[in-house]
């Protein structure tokens, strides 16, 4: 008996210290959110190919061609729609805290809100632009998982308050080795469950103007969790940190092309 | 001459019993008159609104017959069916082919293609409206538009300036407040519009991304169409007519909004409301004082005041508050404090001040989001799955003669068929081949969702970021004319169009307008066989099946009518039957003694059923003649609908019911079937009456 109870003593004990040494710091966790900012962060300009696959029950399958731009010390972003022929010239420009959209057919802009979903698919302008986690949630640390092989830290964001974000709460799985996104849950005010985005691959870019490696994520496959089984995959496939036009983030810029 | 003695004599008794038992006689009578009442003039109320109804369908949307494929999802539901105007109901691929099937079909007075769906305009506010003005005449070059838009931007601002001031002790975050004033004190001032000219799409961009957010959203208007071939709809479809502006022009593209909805949805929303009030107070004969829901009306007109100041320059805000200031001498305050109680409706002051707001204020603003004449952006999810926008011009409203204020009938908005065709958008070969090579250049793996955890970080996955090195400038406009779609829209929309383009196309659905509607089951019939010889597979339903829920409602009313009738001759039935039962036994001797002296078995069956023939005769008559009278005062001035949903199923904003021979016939046929059925059981009894029997009974 004394031997049991010698032996619950022991574990409780051992489990007391693994959950201690688990436990992360609010700075710890801070750091790990300011650490996905920052890997992504490039201080100069950013020009992304990519594409963009959209799955819908029982709908075709739509598949684009986009050419994005971040000029990231100045907080602006711009997609521009290269194919198909008939989306090609339709495009969205962040411009402070503006979201507009622009659709060559019609020659009109309009403003749209953090919501949107670009040309319809499941991704949002937040995905494709600069990672601002920490600037604009609160975050906690819920414990440590694995998600498949990989050991992962498991974070809860609230957005802060007067952020104008796509989703008020947000859940993250970081990988604990490489400190890499690997999985992200969207919520609504209502704690919902909007969207599960995974990032399965990771690339990195050095960059003259950061001084330092930029990354980026090679694909993202994002699967609704209102419209079950409606998915789209964004694959980056090239980046170029070069500096980009003076004047590329305007809406005349981005008019000029489809004219 | 025996027999016609048996029948006088049959008379006789039945009137002498019916006399005798008058009581019982007088409460038989009135439920067979009430019954006989309520058929009459319920069949021809429901006949009446059936007719009008078919109107209201067959000459504003339907035809007499509509065809759309017969692999369709679901089915066919003009007015909306239970999937809310999201209805998969296939599509007719070649339209000319199904006119090629039926053109030698007798009794076809035409055949119009025909296409809903749903699309959406985007109306910007007032101040990203005015910028968005600005920034076109600047760009065209109109310079003698320019000076009054910016005075309006600048009025916007200036009373943008003065309402966050006045929110000043309602704001917790004082500091945010501060800020926000002094941009807007920084947008108004003399300098900035001094510097404008200097670089004023530079200044108009500051505005729209610093300025703008701080202003009011705008909104999506949502609507559902009906894409045609416009001239033959107008020629087919009498209910048709325009309210303001033309018809779009033959072999034009361009779109047309039901007046209706063009008032409710498109105005604004200071002019829609006091239309609303105008027409509970001086239509409806109801009081403001007297009625909560006018009340709340009041009060949202009057806190939406910046409706009409937004729309103002600086010399009409100035012309408007010196008049406003003699109308409302007691009201302390400038503009918005004027116009705020100008609009403080009270049964006193709200016709002077209707008339005031149509004379004086309506000139001044934009009465609609978009006007007759302008060319607005449609915008819709194609077939294909993208999002599709075209350019279109709004020739004008139109309304369906006596339904203008149905919802039902203001549902729908017009467009020409090929611009139908550009938003619903089907995939095409073509695209489809275009999709798959841009697929695969990708070769991105499909992962299914509750697959994914594995698929990518499972044994074979790895985490670890991989170094790319430094990559070269990429071209991404390389091989790419981003202008094609563009430029084809915009020869599109140039262009016309022949009948040809209309008639070798797509539409989703056709309605089939005949030369003799009463003969619609044998021309159905007839349709149904040309197309099956065409080898097209394609149904064929009547336009009550192609209204969809709205044409079943007539079928519901049917039903409750019914079933009260069934109620209460079945009442009538149960109550006759105990009362004849009754009186059976009351007659036993009476019954006894006339078989005695030779009535036979036939005889006493006969006089039950005749006494009740002769009550239900009587009472039906006179139920009938009652409910005859009843149709006819309605007739006089017509039963006025009581909602806008009534006045579809009217056929107007009255029924005027008539009273068909049929109606009296069904009567007639009922209450002799009632009658009837209800004696039997107790004439049967009568008849088994053994004199021995009653003369014992007797002692």
């Amino acid at each position: 008996m004394k031997r049991v109870w010698s032996g619950l003593v022991l574990t409780a004990g051992l489990s007391l210290q693994a959950t201690m040494a688990l436990a992360a710091t609010q700075e710890e966790v801070d750091a790990i959110v300011k650490e996905l900012d920052e890997r992504q962060r490039n201080s100069g300009d950013y020009k992304a190919l990519c594409y963009i696959e959209q799955k819908e029950k029982d709908k075709n399958d739509l598949v684009y061609q986009a050419v994005y731009y971040r000029r990231d010390d100045d907080d602006k972003f711009m997609i521009l729609f290269l194919k198909p022929k008939s989306e090609a010239g339709k495009g969205y420009l962040r411009l402070d805290k503006n979201l507009f959209m622009y659709d060559p057919t019609v020659g009109k802009w309009e403003r749209r809100t953090e919501r949107e979903r670009l040309l319809g698919t499941d991704s949002r302008r937040g995905d494709f632009d600069e990672s601002r986690l920490h600037e604009e949630y609160n975050t906690t640390w819920v414990g440590e998982e694995k998600l498949g092989k990989f050991a992962v830290h498991h974070l809860k964001l609230k957005a802060k308050p007067g952020e104008d974000v796509a989703y008020p709460l947000v859940e993250l799985w970081v990988d604990k080795a490489t400190n890499n996104m690997l999985k992200r849950q969207d919520y609504a005010l209502s704690e919902r469950l909007m969207r599960t985005t995974y990032y399965p691959k990771w690339k990195k870019v050095y960059s003259e103007s950061k001084k330092a490696e930029v990354y980026y994520p090679e694909e993202i496959r994002f699967f609704d969790e209102v419209e079950k089984g409606n998915r789209t995959t964004v694959v980056i496939s090239e980046v170029d940190l070069h500096p980009l036009d003076p004047n590329l983030f305007t809406k005349a810029w981005l008019e000029s092309k489809s004219r | 001459m025996r027999g016609l003695d048996q029948l006088r004599l049959l008379w006789t008794l039945s009137l002498r019993s019916l006399y005798s038992h008058w009581f019982k006689s007088l409460i038989v009578g009135s439920i067979m008159a009430f019954g006989t009442f309520l058929v009459v003039l319920g069949t021809a109320f429901i006949d009446t609104i059936e007719r009008a109804m078919a109107q209201s369908i067959t000459a504003s949307l339907a035809g007499h017959l509509q065809i759309y494929s017969a692999k369709a999802k679901d089915e066919l539901a003009l007015y909306g069916g239970q999937f809310m105007g999201s209805e998969d109901i296939g599509r007719i691929d070649d339209f000319s082919q199904l006119q090629a099937a039926l053109q030698d079909v007798p009794g076809i007075k035409a055949v119009v293609p025909m296409g809903i769906d749903m699309a959406t305009i985007s109306s910007p506010g007032e101040l990203e409206r005015a910028l968005g003005s600005l920034r076109t005449a600047i760009r065209q070059e109109q310079p003698s538009l320019i000076p009054a838009l910016k005075s309006q931007v600048r009025e916007i601002l200036t009373q943008m300036k003065a309402e966050q001031e006045r929110s000043e002790s309602i704001t917790d975050d004082k500091e945010k407040l501060k800020e926000t004033i002094a941009l807007l004190a920084g947008v108004i001032t003399d300098e900035f519009w001094a510097a404008f000219d200097a670089d004023p799409l530079g200044k108009l961009e500051f505005l729209d991304t610093k300025v703008a957010p701080l202003a009011e959203e705008g909104k999506l208007i949502y609507f559902r169409y009906l894409g045609t071939d416009l001239p033959h709809f107008q020629e087919n479809f009498d209910r048709f007519q325009i309210v303001s502006g033309e018809m779009v022009p033959p072999n034009q593209r361009g779109f047309m909004f039901n007046n209706k909805f063009y008032e409710e949805w498109v105005k604004n929303v200071c002019a829609k409301n006091i239309d609303t009030l105008a027409k509970s107070i001086f239509d409806k004969g109801e009081t403001i004082e007297g009625s909560a829901t006018l009340q709340a009306l009041v009060r949202q007109t009057a806190r939406q005041y910046r409706r009409i100041t937004y729309h103002l320059d600086a010399p009409e805000s100035a012309a408007l508050e010196a008049e406003l200031k003699k109308l409302l001498p007691e009201v302390q305050g400038g503009l918005p404090e004027l116009l705020q109680g100008f609009l403080t409706f009270t049964d006193q002051n709200f016709k002077e001040r209707h008339t005031f707001f149509y004379e004086r204020i309506a000139p001044l603003i934009d009465l609609y989001d978009v006007h007759i004449g302008d060319t607005i952006s449609i915008t819709a999810f194609t077939r294909s799955g993208f999002l599709k926008a075209v350019n279109v011009k709004l020739y004008g409203t139109f309304t369906f003669k006596g339904l203008d204020k149905s919802d039902l009938a203001g549902d729908h908005s017009l467009m020409d068929i090929l611009t139908f065709r550009e938003l619903y958008g089907l995939m095409s070969e073509d695209k489809k081949q275009e999709l798959a090579a841009i697929k695969g250049e990708v070769g991105v793996k499909d992962v299914a969702a509750d697959a994914a955890e594995e698929a990518l970080f499972g044994e074979a996955s790895d985490a670890a970021p991989v170094e790319v090195k430094r990559p070269a400038s990429f071209d991404e406009f390389a091989g790419l004319d981003l202008t094609q779609e563009r430029e084809r829209m915009k020869a599109l929309q140039a262009a016309g169009f022949k009948q040809d383009d209309i008639d070798h196309g797509l539409a989703l659905n056709a309605a089939v307008v005949l030369e003799q509607p009463e003969q619609m089951w044998s021309d159905k019939t007839a349709i149904e066989a040309a197309l099956k010889k065409a080898g097209l597979d394609l149904k064929v339903v009547d336009w009550q099946s192609a209204a969809g829920l709205v044409g079943q409602f007539i079928l519901v009313i049917k039903g409750v009518l019914y079933i009260a009738i069934f109620i209460i001759f079945l009442v009538a039935l149960v109550i006759i039957n105990n009362s004849m039962i009754m009186a059976t036994m009351e007659r036993v001797t009476e019954i006894g003694t006339m078989r005695a002296i030779g009535a036979q078995r036939t005889m006493v069956l006969a006089m039950f059923l005749v006494e009740t023939t002769v009550l239900g005769f009587l009472a039906g008559t006179g139920g009938a003649a009652f409910a005859s009278l009843v149709v006819k005062l309605l007739a006089t001035n017509g039963v006025p609908a009581p909602s806008p949903e009534l006045v579809f199923l009217f056929g107007g904003p009255r029924l005027f019911p008539e009273l068909a021979a049929s109606n009296l016939l069904l009567g007639a046929v009922i209450i002799v079937f009632v009658s009837l059925a209800s004696t039997f059981y107790p004439a049967f009894l009568a008849a088994q009456i053994q004199p021995v029997v009653a003369m014992g009974q007797k002692e």
